[in-house]
Formats: C-alpha cells, sequence, structure tokens
C-alpha cells in the first residue's frame, strides 16, 4: 500500500473523528455549565451528589466510560448495543468533559472577586443579569487557557471512541498497521492529530486575543 | 442636583435608622446604631478599623443583613423590627441610594461609558437621554475623552470617579461612600475628594465613611464617631472635632494627629 | 583532548564489536544462547482456548501449557507477557517478550518483514457464528450486515485481503479490540455475525446458548511462534523441546485438555 492510499484511507476516518470532537464540544460546554451550577448549589443534597458524579467521571478512565455507556446498557437490562457507535461515543465523551468543563467553570465562577456582585445588585441588576452580564464574560476570559488544554486533550481522546469499535481514523490506522505489518499508520496518525491541534490551538489563540482588551 | 427633594414634610429624613443590631456569630458588630440623614446634609463617619461603620452602610444598603432594627428610606420601611420587606419593596429602596465602594468595583469588560450607561439602560431609561447624562457626568468628573477607554487603562483616582458618575447616572437620593480613598495612592486621592467636595456644594445627600479627617471636617454637616459597634459621639463638625466630650473620641483623634 | 581521543577511541571499538557481531552471528549468538535461564512468552490473554486467564487467576491455555513443559524441558524460567495484540511484534522488538506464541497466524508479511517463524503447528480456518434464530445460513445472507471481527488476527487480515470480495458485500465490518467485545456486539444485536477463528468459536459456542457456526472453511492458515530476527537459534531450541515433548507423549496429554483443538493439531496428526 502507497502513503498515499494510506493517507486516503485515514481521511475517511478523519470525519468521524471531528464528529466526535465537535459534537462532544456542542454538548459538553454547556452541559459542564450546568453541572457547574449544580455543584455550587445552595441546597446541599444537589451540592454533594454533583460533586459525587463529578469525582466518578474525572475518577475513573475515559475509556472505562465510554466501555460502560455502550455496552452497560446490554448487560444490565439486555437491552440491544447501538448500532451507530457515534451515540454512545459522543454521549460518554460530553458526560466525560463536562465534569471537567464543569470544574474550570466553578473555579473562573469562584475566582470573580465579591465586590462585582456587590456593585451589581447595589445598580439594581437582576441575579440573571449579573451572571449573564457582568460574571460570565470575565469567567470565560479567565478560564479560556484551561479550556484550551481540555480542547487539545479531546482532540487525541477521540483516538478513545476506537475501544468500543467506532471506526475513527485511528482505528483504520490501526488495522492498516496490522495488514501490512507496518508502523508508518501511526507517524501519519500522529501527523493528523498534529495538525488538527495545531489549527485547534490558533482558533482557540484568535479568541484569547480578541478578550484581550482588558485585564 | 442642586435641588433639594421634597418629600412630604420639608425635613423628613431620606435616610433614618433605628435601633440597628449586626453581629458576625458571637461577634457584635452594631449595637443599637440610630441616625438620620436629612436631605442636603453630608455626615461623615470615622471611627477605627472594626469599628463597625462600613458595615453600617453595607447595612444600609442591603449588602449585609442585619439582624434587628428598623431601617427606612422617605419614610417608607425596608426593614421593621428585624423584618425585610418585600423584594419589590426593597428593589424600589435600592433606586434611593447610590454607593461608592472602597476598591471601586468598576466592570473591567466594560468601558467608562458602557459602566455608567448600562444600570439606567437596564432600568428602560431612554438611551440618547442616558448617554447625554453619562457624559456630562464624566465632563463634570474630569474624565472627558476617557468614555472610550476600559478601567484597567486609568488610574486609580480616575476608576474611583468613573464609580463616582456610574452610582450617579441613576439619580440618587443619597450617596454612600465606603472609604472612597483608602485603597488609593495618597496623590491620587485629593482629585477624589475635590469631587465628593464639589457633590457636597450641590447639596448632594451622602454619608461618607472615611479616614481623611481634614476632609471630614471640612465638608460634613455633622460627624459621627463610631467605636466598637456604637456611636460614641456625634455633632457638628467642629465640635466634634474641636472640643470631643467623650474620652475615646480624644484619644482617637490624638492618634490622628500624632 | 585526552577525554576526546578516548572517546573516539571507545566509539571505534563499539563499531569494530557490532561489525565482528555482523559477519560472524553464530559465534556471538551462541554463548548468549548457552547462559539462557529464563524465557519471557507473550501471549494475547484473551485468546482461549490458546492462553488466556485461568479459574486461578494465572495464564493458562493450551500454548502456555506447551511452552512451560517446554521450558521445563530446557530448565528455563518461564515469564509471561500479555501483549497487545495488535502491536504484538513491535513489543517483540522492543524486547518485552521473546516470542509471540499465542494461537498466531503465519502471516507472508511476517518473514517479509525479518521475523523468525517457526514451523506450523496447527491448521486453523475461519468461521462465521451468528445468532441461532437469526435465518442466516451461509456468508451469502450477510450482503449488507453488519461483521465483527477482531483487530489484529488473521480473520481481519483475511477481510482485507484474500476475502476481500466477501468483505465488500458485507455492510461494514466492525473491527473491536478484543472477541470478547465481537461477541458482545452480536449479542447486543449490533452486529449480525463474528468473523473468528474456528477454535475460539467453538469454545465460546460451548459455553454460550443461542448461537450457530457457519464453517465454509475460509481462509485456511496456519499458527505458529514468532521470534525476532537474528533469533534463529532460540527458535530452534524451542522447536526441539517441543518435538521432545511430542517423542515422550507430553504434548498429547496436554492436548487432551483442549478437545476444541486436538484435531488440528500437525504434530499429532503427522
Amino acid at each position: 500500500m502507497t502513503l498515499m492510499t494510506m493517507i486516503v484511507k485515514m481521511s475517511e476516518g478523519l470525519g468521524k473523528t471531528c464528529a466526535i470532537f465537535f459534537l462532544t464540544l456542542l454538548f459538553s460546554l454547556p452541559l459542564g455549565m450546568l453541572v457547574a451550577l449544580l455543584r455550587m448549589s445552595r441546597n446541599r443534597i444537589v451540592s454533594a451528589v454533583t460533586r459525587f458524579f463529578i469525582t466518578v467521571l474525572r475518577g475513573t478512565p475515559l475509556m472505562l466510560q465510554l466501555l460502560a455507556v455502550t455496552y452497560g446498557p446490554y448487560y444490565l437490562f439486555g437491552a440491544n448495543v447501538a448500532r451507530n457507535k457515534l451515540i454512545p461515543v459522543v454521549i460518554a465523551f460530553a458526560i466525560n468533559y463536562a465534569a471537567y468543563f464543569a470544574e474550570i467553570y466553578r473555579g473562573g465562577i469562584e475566582s470573580i472577586p465579591v465586590g462585582q456582585y456587590e456593585a451589581a445588585e447595589v445598580l439594581g441588576y437582576t441575579r440573571m443579569q449579573t451572571f449573564l452580564r457582568i460574571i460570565l464574560p470575565q469567567v470565560v476570559k479567565r478560564i479560556m487557557p484551561s479550556v484550551t488544554n481540555e480542547v487539545v486533550t479531546l482532540v487525541k481522546d477521540t483516538s478513545m471512541a476506537f475501544t468500543v469499535s467506532y471506526q475513527e481514523m485511528f482505528t483504520i490506522g490501526k488495522q492498516i498497521a496490522n495488514s501490512q505489518t507496518s508502523f508508518l499508520p501511526f507517524v501519519v496518525a500522529g501527523v493528523f492529530y498534529y495538525v488538527f491541534n495545531f489549527i485547534v490551538d490558533r482558533v482557540m489563540g484568535r479568541i484569547e486575543k480578541r478578550l484581550d482588551y482588558y485585564k | 442636583m442642586t435641588e433639594i427633594p421634597q418629600n412630604g414634610a420639608p425635613s423628613a429624613p431620606i435616610l433614618e435608622i433605628r435601633g440597628l443590631r449586626k453581629s458576625f456569630g458571637d461577634l457584635s458588630v452594631l449595637k443599637d446604631i440610630s441616625l438620620s440623614v436629612e436631605p442636603g446634609n453630608v455626615v461623615s463617619v470615622i471611627g477605627p478599623s472594626g469599628s463597625g461603620k462600613s458595615t453600617l452602610l453595607r447595612c444600609a444598603s442591603f449588602l449585609e443583613t442585619a439582624d434587628g432594627g428598623d431601617i427606612l428610606y422617605d419614610g417608607q420601611y425596608a426593614m421593621k423590627d428585624g423584618v425585610y420587606a418585600s423584594k419589590a419593596e426593597l428593589n424600589h429602596c435600592r433606586t434611593r441610594f447610590g454607593m461608592v465602594f472602597q476598591n471601586f468595583n468598576l466592570f473591567p469588560h466594560y468601558s467608562v461609558l458602557r459602566n455608567v450607561s448600562e444600570p439606567p439602560l437596564l432600568h428602560g431609561e431612554d438611551k440618547e437621554e442616558v448617554r447625554e447624562r453619562a457624559m456630562s457626568l464624566l465632563k463634570k468628573m474630569g474624565l472627558e475623552g476617557k468614555e472610550n477607554a476600559y478601567p484597567c487603562q486609568l488610574s486609580g483616582g480616575q476608576q474611583q470617579r468613573v464609580a463616582i458618575a456610574r452610582a450617579l447616572a441613576l439619580r440618587p437620593e443619597i450617596l454612600f461612600f465606603d472609604e472612597p480613598t483608602s485603597a488609593l495612592d495618597p496623590e491620587l486621592t485629593g482629585e477624589v475628594l475635590k469631587v465628593i467636595r464639589q457633590l457636597a456644594e450641590d447639596r448632594m445627600t451622602m454619608v461618607v465613611v472615611t479616614h481623611e479627617m481634614p476632609f471630614a471636617r471640612a465638608v460634613s454637616n455633622r460627624v459621627i464617631f463610631m467605636d466598637k459597634g456604637v456611636i460614641v459621639e456625634q455633632g457638628h463638625p467642629e465640635d466634634v472635632f474641636g472640643a470631643p466630650t467623650q474620652e475615646r473620641t480624644k484619644q482617637f483623634l490624638r492618634n490622628y494627629q500624632s | 583532548m585526552k577525554k576526546l581521543i578516548a572517546l573516539a577511541l571507545a566509539l571505534v571499538m563499539v563499531l569494530a564489536l557490532t561489525a565482528c557481531g555482523g559477519s560472524a552471528p553464530a559465534k556471538t549468538d551462541a554463548p548468549a544462547a548457552e547462559e539462557r535461564t529464563s524465557f519471557i512468552m507473550g501471549i494475547d490473554p484473551e485468546y482461549p482456548p490458546f492462553s488466556y486467564l485461568g479459574d486461578d487467576g494465572g495464564y493458562t491455555g493450551f500454548d502456555v501449557e506447551i511452552c512451560q513443559a517446554a521450558c521445563d524441558y530446557l530448565g528455563w524460567e518461564m515469564e509471561i507477557f500479555g501483549v497487545n495484540w495488535d502491536e504484538k511484534l513491535v513489543q517483540l522488538d522492543s524486547m518485552e517478550c521473546d516470542c509471540v506464541w499465542s494461537g498466531m497466524t503465519i502471516l507472508d508479511s511476517m518473514k517479509e518483514a525479518g521475523y523468525v517463524i517457526s514451523a506450523p503447528y496447527y491448521d486453523n480456518t475461519q468461521v462465521l457464528v451468528v445468532k441461532e434464530d437469526s435465518g442466516i445460513a451461509s456468508s451469502a445472507d450477510l450482503a449488507g450486515k453488519l461483521v465483527a471481527v477482531q483487530l489484529g488476527t488473521s480473520g481481519e487480515a483475511l477481510l482485507n485481503g484474500d476475502l476481500a470480495e466477501l468483505a465488500a458485500s458485507f455492510g461494514e465490518v466492525i473491527t473491536c479490540d478484543s472477541f470478547l467485545k465481537c461477541f458482545t456486539e452480536l449479542a447486543g444485536n449490533s452486529v449480525d455475525a463474528v468473523f473468528v477463528d474456528l477454535p475460539v468459536a467453538a469454545s465460546y459456542c460451548a459455553e454460550h446458548d443461542g448461537l450457530r457456526i457457519i464453517d465454509e472453511s475460509l481462509g485456511a492458515e496456519q499458527y505458529g511462534i514468532a521470534f525476532r530476527s537474528g533469533d534463529q537459534a532460540l527458535c530452534d531450541e524451542i522447536e526441539g523441546a517441543v518435538a521432545a515433548l511430542v517423542e515422550n507423549g507430553t504434548y498429547a496429554e496436554i492436548a487432551a485438555k483442549y478437545p476444541d483443538i486436538v484435531n488440528n493439531l500437525l504434530f499429532l496428526s503427522e
């Protein structure tokens, strides 16, 4: 097999890799905010339960969570395993990343000085207006570097979808490596991930720069 | 701002506090505080740190929940015998006062103009009118040409003047200052004090918690000396500063002069 | 300066030594083999009945037992290393194990890549496992359906090579990283058939109801042991030991414990 055919075949899987990446971000970024707000709830039970789930999701391997979401329903209830593996894969990824984003959001929200809330209150902002207009924009700026880290990790983590037989780029690379007894597909995969992350880095860098107008 | 707001009786106090109590855990910070502020008056609150003077302002502006007593704005109860009024009534009381913080608490992601004009806009005021008012307030604060700057580009003194303009933009009847110059470098306090003095000349009703004794003496109609959660002495600045009657007041002022 | 000369000298000596090694491999290899006291067997820990985790928590299986007997015969200490099957040759090269011996199909590409491969010891064919009530009777019935295969197995290699035409008739070939996942997908109805080695299929179906094997003798192949290139002497020693086990009857004794595969063992049919 020539290098070119190798690249073409692996590019076919790249679409699925991108699907995992974008769908995970689409769901986990807002879900993480919901989890963060539940975690900071004044209701102690809600906060404790949420914290427990966060520790479970951050304290167990993503690979295990993928297996649990994909095959768990079958082993527990005899339910059918999903034919389109993108569904369980995105569910597992979104939940896992939401837990990480939630902790980042929480750190960001808690780092905003209490004076900002007090000023807003005295000036007659409602709680919703305070959060959306005063707190959230400042949180977004503060957490950008941590979010970038997670997004870069996500690009690499997509290869884990292989564990539930989702035919993304790395899985195809592994197949070629086997049938050809060659290490080259892994090099190609490495280059793909690097380029992907190079783009991610540029995009995130731009966003950070646009938020740079104040300190 | 030159007019004295008239609500019923000509000398009816804008703010009246009766028997206010507040404690943090076992520590009693305010013990039975009573005071009233009439229109056009400038009241300075002085005292050692930990005397409860900032807590008094924070209770009056609902940032702290008091434990007991009455708080009235223009005769309307915000708190009656330790029980707060409804949310809507409290919101209505909030429109009567403005607050200037020690640390400015400007919104760093907003331009100067937006800091000043967004609160009245959120209250549904006319866009053009708010803009005009904001610009004229900034001009009055000596911040002409700074409307598009961000707080981080300004000096501390300029930031505090923006904060004053922001509070005034909502056209409050009374303005609270919580140690407005304590976070500033000494050479920047003058410009902020000058602005407050100018407001006093315009007959703006104000309560100023401050450590600037000469300023308090020169600008206020009344000085309140607080220590350990009680009002020890109050009266005309010349009396309190010139001839204090209480031993604690004398000691405090002596410490300040040396 | 003196240090530099010493360094240069050392470099020359190393180069000379390696050159000698290249020209006279027998001389350098032989003493190394004599000194050998241990042997690391590389296995797929999830490949019954050849190699798997036994009920007692230790590795067992036909290949494991034969290797143990061979090492006992040679007086070597045997260690077991569980390889990641789809990277087994990389792990072999990186000295994590001394051989890969675990129901491994001999591929031409391995020989071309320079690995030393033992004489074949087992004849294998690939079969399709389907659900009994699925109404699928032959590979032709699987047109447009989903078929699972374990990544790195000969079944996968066949579907990408000799049986590519058949593979193209399937709806999709799903590659899993263990055969257990293949069967879980089948049980969970997310695939319609599993393409797998006959002995694996036989032992799995013996323990699980509701499955049927379709044996069309697809892709006949043979199992062997892989060693690093240059380890011909090691290969010879292992082959010699196994021959001795066949001779003294130990081989047949062990084979009798594995009824699913006994008929396809080449050394016993000879």
